[in-house]
């Protein structure tokens, strides 16, 4: 067995281009993050919406695009989309969509959660003094739905930090796409993929410390808060946003 | 009719191959099976270390957890193959490589499910079995973990499917399996849309099917 010699000084000459790559990988991650936001407030309503067509789409998305992974999206949205609609999407777009696809859908859930967990009184009350339907929405429960569904939707953060690595399968130079081009040139993969684990589980602790605070400082202003869900309901908590991501 | 698309649709080189798909897909789910069945190993004995009020013993198995929930699964998959390999002398095959990667990745969230299992029950049944006179081992065998693993099977099938999901990259490491056959396909007849449409319709199928299996399963284990 031949021993092996650490070449550890690859990782601090590495800095610069690591950093570029992680800037992307933020960026990448916070464009993908919002956009989801967005998408899946949309969808959720949409399945909750009187219409049922409108419901059955809804439901349809959050089923069928929670099913796919990331890689798929990828390669799909990269190769298949690109060549039958002739547009040359660039990786960083390819990626964004598809972190966005498959996120709004998980997000979908979490929103219909948090919303249906508000008492049904308080959207009666709020009718019955005048409010209209969207106002009754926007002033009276969704702030309410809000509150539960925030803790959620940042742990989903979390969620697309990791899986925006799998873009670097297509060229992308993030923070692994970058470290991927490293070892070719340096030729030690143990130091640098180490480093670069090492960026992702700080940056993921950094988040879900974050997402950690927030819970409890939401937590403070709601009814009987502070005490947090039980361990159960814990485990229950898992049959709608958990997921291993990958 | 004129053809908006610039693109000609050819089913023909897919269909023609539905049984490397299907073989590929196979790949998969093996794949899955093993990985899962280790994890929760694995997952098992990190959450008894967590909860055994021993500091010597939970902090490492928290620790644990905290690091390889972190880890991108592709990231963990580079290491292994790639990295790992070169430091121990170990020439890992591609399969067994994803198999500790995807195992690794899933312990992480089966050892929380277990410990959220395991502290979901009333503190009272580990005392009274304990009163009874049954040793801690058999406190957990008989009387803990036949109750927790009712708990845990709708998130331990979230789990399945998320490590079936993770199993799909394993072809960036030249493992056979549905995706690449879908990446040859493309690469020889130009196809990419049919290509990775098949991917994708059996992977919702499969998870489909996985789900309504946990679905099944948690019906049957329901105790009256």
């Amino acid at each position: 067995m031949v021993a092996y010699t650490f070449q550890w000084h690859v990782v601090p000459e590495s800095a610069g281009a690591l950093a570029h790559g992680l800037k992307l990988t933020l960026q990448l991650s916070a464009i993908s993050f919002v956009l989801s936001l967005v998408l899946g407030l949309v969808v959720a309503l949409c399945r909750l919406a009187p219409s049922r067509p409108l419901r059955a789409l809804a439901y349809t998305y959050t089923q069928v695009f929670r099913a796919l992974s990331l890689y798929v999206y990828v390669l799909f949205i990269y190769f298949g989309i690109s060549a039958v609609f002739g547009i040359n999407l660039g990786t960083f777009a390819a990626g964004v969509v598809a972190l966005t696809l498959l996120n709004s859908a998980y997000m979908a859930e979490i929103y219909r959660a948090a919303i249906q967990s508000v008492d049904h009184g308080q959207r009666e009350a709020a009718l019955a003094l005048g409010l209209g339907h969207t106002r009754t929405f926007s002033s009276v429960t969704f702030p309410q739905a809000g509150r539960v569904a925030v803790p959620g939707l940042v742990n989903q953060l979390v969620d697309i930090v990791k899986d925006s690595s799998i873009v670097a399968v297509i060229g992308l130079l993030d923070l692994m796409g970058t470290t991927i081009q490293l070892v070719s040139t340096e030729r030690a993969p143990f130091e640098l993929y180490t480093a670069t684990a090492v960026a992702y589980i700080v940056l993921i602790l950094a988040i879900s410390a974050a997402a950690a605070l927030l819970e409890r400082r939401l937590a403070r202003h709601v009814r009987g808060g502070g005490s947090g869900p039980s361990p159960l309901e814990r485990m229950q908590r898992y049959r709608f946003g958990g997921r291993v991501p990958t | 009719m004129t053809n908006v698309l610039a693109y000609e649709f050819a089913w023909g080189p897919v269909l023609d191959r539905w049984d490397l798909f299907l073989l590929g897909a196979w790949l998969d789910v093996w794949v899955t099976a093993i990985s899962f069945v280790l994890a929760c190993a694995l997952g098992i004995g990190i959450a008894v270390l967590r909860l055994s009020g021993v500091r010597l013993l939970s902090a490492p198995a928290f620790a644990y957890v905290q690091i390889l929930r972190g880890v991108p699964l592709l990231v963990f998959l580079y290491w292994v193959y790639f990295g790992v390999a070169i430091v121990i002398g170990l020439n890992f095959s591609p399969v067994q490589a994803g198999i500790v990667a995807l195992t690794l990745t899933g312990s992480a969230y089966t050892a929380e499910i277990f410990r959220g299992g395991l502290q979901a029950l009333d503190a009272g049944q580990a005392e009274a079995s304990r009163s009874l006179g049954l040793s801690r081992t058999g406190t957990y065998r008989h009387v803990l973990l036949p109750q927790t693993l009712r708990i845990v099977i709708p998130p331990l099938g979230n789990v399945f499917i998320g490590l079936l999901k993770g199993a799909t990259l394993l072809s960036i490491i030249a493992v056979s399996d549905m995706v690449s056959v879908a990446n040859d396909l493309n690469i020889n007849f130009f196809t990419p849309f049919e290509a990775f449409t098949a991917v994708a319709v059996i992977l919702v199928a499969l998870v489909a099917v996985f789900s309504a299996g946990v679905t099944v399963l948690e019906r049957v284990l329901r105790l009256p």
